[in-house]
């Protein structure tokens, strides 16, 4: 029931990307995000380890100095959705919930004028790739649709930010994009299980087991699960790739 | 039905929840005891993803097959009937439904299953996942048996959105992403695992979910460490040895 939502989402991200004449980034997922929920703007960080640690793309100078004002307090929503690996739904700065929760960040983003902020952990179980960070000058709720919206727009950029970082990014024409969306489509667990088999069977952390799995089933040119339920019943087995395994 | 373990049941549960708790493994241990008090086949707890899936949360069984019929109701099924009506949804006998639902009736047939129950988990006017039950045999499930039943779905939800009283609506939303991140770190764990000493799913999540009792640790933190880990070695014997 969800697979015509995916494929329109994705659409509009390679034709934000196209329209700018670029190849599609986590920055074409952002302005999309920030469209698609009627939001003011949004940042997104890469993560190493549990902080947000690396400014991504910022859609204005709003997003940019609460993007800074958090990597400044050491506190915030970003920090947050990477320790619990689930959103914060800030409805509300006004809340006095948030006050207490960030003393530092609350006053400060709402002076900047941020009365809804909206973070979404980019993760796939452990594997914490970063955060996807949305703000809007009132307050109020998202429409369950937005939700579901921001949650699939957040999968897109995990998926960017990890193939980037592990040499899997075959996004060199739009085809990738194609190639993608139906990669998404499903959760299954198989995936999940396949990814923690390829971290034995490559040694390489999960995060670079995910980005193989991934790369090999684009190279194939086969449905992920379809993969991942071959490696998961031991039909296939990935070979130790030419990328050698780092640190592990 | 044995009111012994019943009464267990609620004791258990009301004994989890006093106490800091692993939110899958307690879905896990209330499917286990659906199965059991209701002389069900399998029982399993899927839970609604705004992104419009339904997705496990927790079955009685970690078999595969009894997986892919959860995922097979995303598109059709008495699982996505119940999450979208918000009401119990009944199939007595799955060889006389294929009607209504053709894929699903037959995956199930072959599965060896003919009865499905699926019972609603609500939250207020909030429908945020269902109870399915399934049974070997045609035939309806007691409706006594089923009230009882829908009373540990409503246990479940409560469990599930656990630590505070939800006065934001958003929490809701929080904690579901963070119970189905959850189920991803643990399909993580046992996919390490099963590997490692390659033995089966099922083998691999009774021996994360043993341990983490054992040591009186979150499931999801056993599983967590050891899929961060470096090593392959499990249980850990020693503290993380990073760059091994």
């Amino acid at each position: 029931m969800t697979d015509g939502r995916i494929q329109a989402l994705w659409g509009q991200v390679a034709a934000h990307a196209a329209g700018h004449g670029r190849k599609v980034s986590v920055a074409d997922v952002c302005a999309v995000a920030v469209s698609s929920a009627r939001l003011a703007g949004a940042w997104l960080a890469a993560a190493r380890g549990s902080d947000p640690d690396f400014v991504m793309c910022v859609t204005g100078q709003v997003s940019e100095q609460l993007a800074e004002l958090q990597l400044m307090l050491g506190e915030g929503p970003c920090r947050d959705v990477l320790a619990s690996a689930a959103p914060v739904l800030a409805a509300d700065l006004g809340n006095a919930e948030f006050g207490r929760r960030w003393p530092g960040f609350t006053p400060a983003a709402r002076q900047l004028g941020a009365e809804a902020v909206f973070a979404f952990p980019l993760t796939v179980g452990v594997i914490r790739a970063g955060v996807l960070v949305l703000y809007r000058g009132s307050p109020g709720p998202l429409q369950d649709r937005q939700l579901g919206d921001l949650l699939i727009l957040a999968d897109a950029a995990t998926v960017m930010l990890l193939d980037g970082a592990h040499g899997g990014a075959e996004s060199e024409d739009g085809s990738w994009v194609d190639g993608q969306a139906r990669n998404l489509a499903m959760h299954r667990a198989e995936i999940d299980q396949a990814t923690g088999m390829l971290t034995v069977q490559l040694g390489v952390p999960a995060a670079a087991a995910f980005a193989r799995l991934r790369a090999y089933a684009y190279s194939q040119d086969r449905r992920l699960a379809d993969v991942a339920g071959d490696i998961v019943a031991r039909r296939l087995r990935l070979p130790r790739g030419p990328d050698p395994a780092r640190g592990l | 039905m044995d009111t012994d373990l019943l009464s267990d049941t609620f004791i258990d549960l009301a004994d989890t929840m006093v106490a800091d708790f692993d939110v899958i493994d307690f879905l896990h241990m209330l499917t286990d005891r659906t199965v059991r008090l209701l002389g069900a086949s399998a029982a399993g707890v899927v839970l609604a993803d705004p992104r419009g899936e339904l997705r496990v949360a927790a079955a009685s069984s970690e078999e595969v097959g009894l997986l892919e019929l959860f995922q097979l109701q995303n598109d059709q099924g008495p699982c996505l009937d119940c999450f979208r009506t918000g009401r119990p949804v009944t199939a007595a006998d799955l060889a006389a439904a294929a009607q209504q639902w053709p894929r699903f009736a037959q995956a199930a047939v072959q599965a060896g299953f003919r009865t499905v129950q699926a019972l609603p988990m609500r939250l207020r006017d909030q429908v945020i996942g269902a109870l399915n039950l399934f049974r070997a045999e045609p035939g309806a499930f007691d409706p006594a048996d089923l009230r009882i039943a829908q009373a540990l779905a409503d246990v479940a939800t409560i469990g599930l959105l656990h630590e505070r009283n939800v006065r934001r609506r958003e929490t809701v939303a929080e904690q579901l992403q963070a119970a189905l991140n959850s189920r991803v770190v643990i399909e993580q764990a046992k996919g390490k695992l099963a590997e490692r000493l390659g033995i089966d799913m099922d083998r691999a999540f009774t021996m994360l979910r043993d341990y983490a009792r054992n040591t009186n640790q979150h499931l999801t933190d056993v599983a967590r460490d050891f899929v961060a880990s470096g090593t392959t070695e499990f249980p850990p014997s020693a503290r993380r040895q990073p760059g091994r």
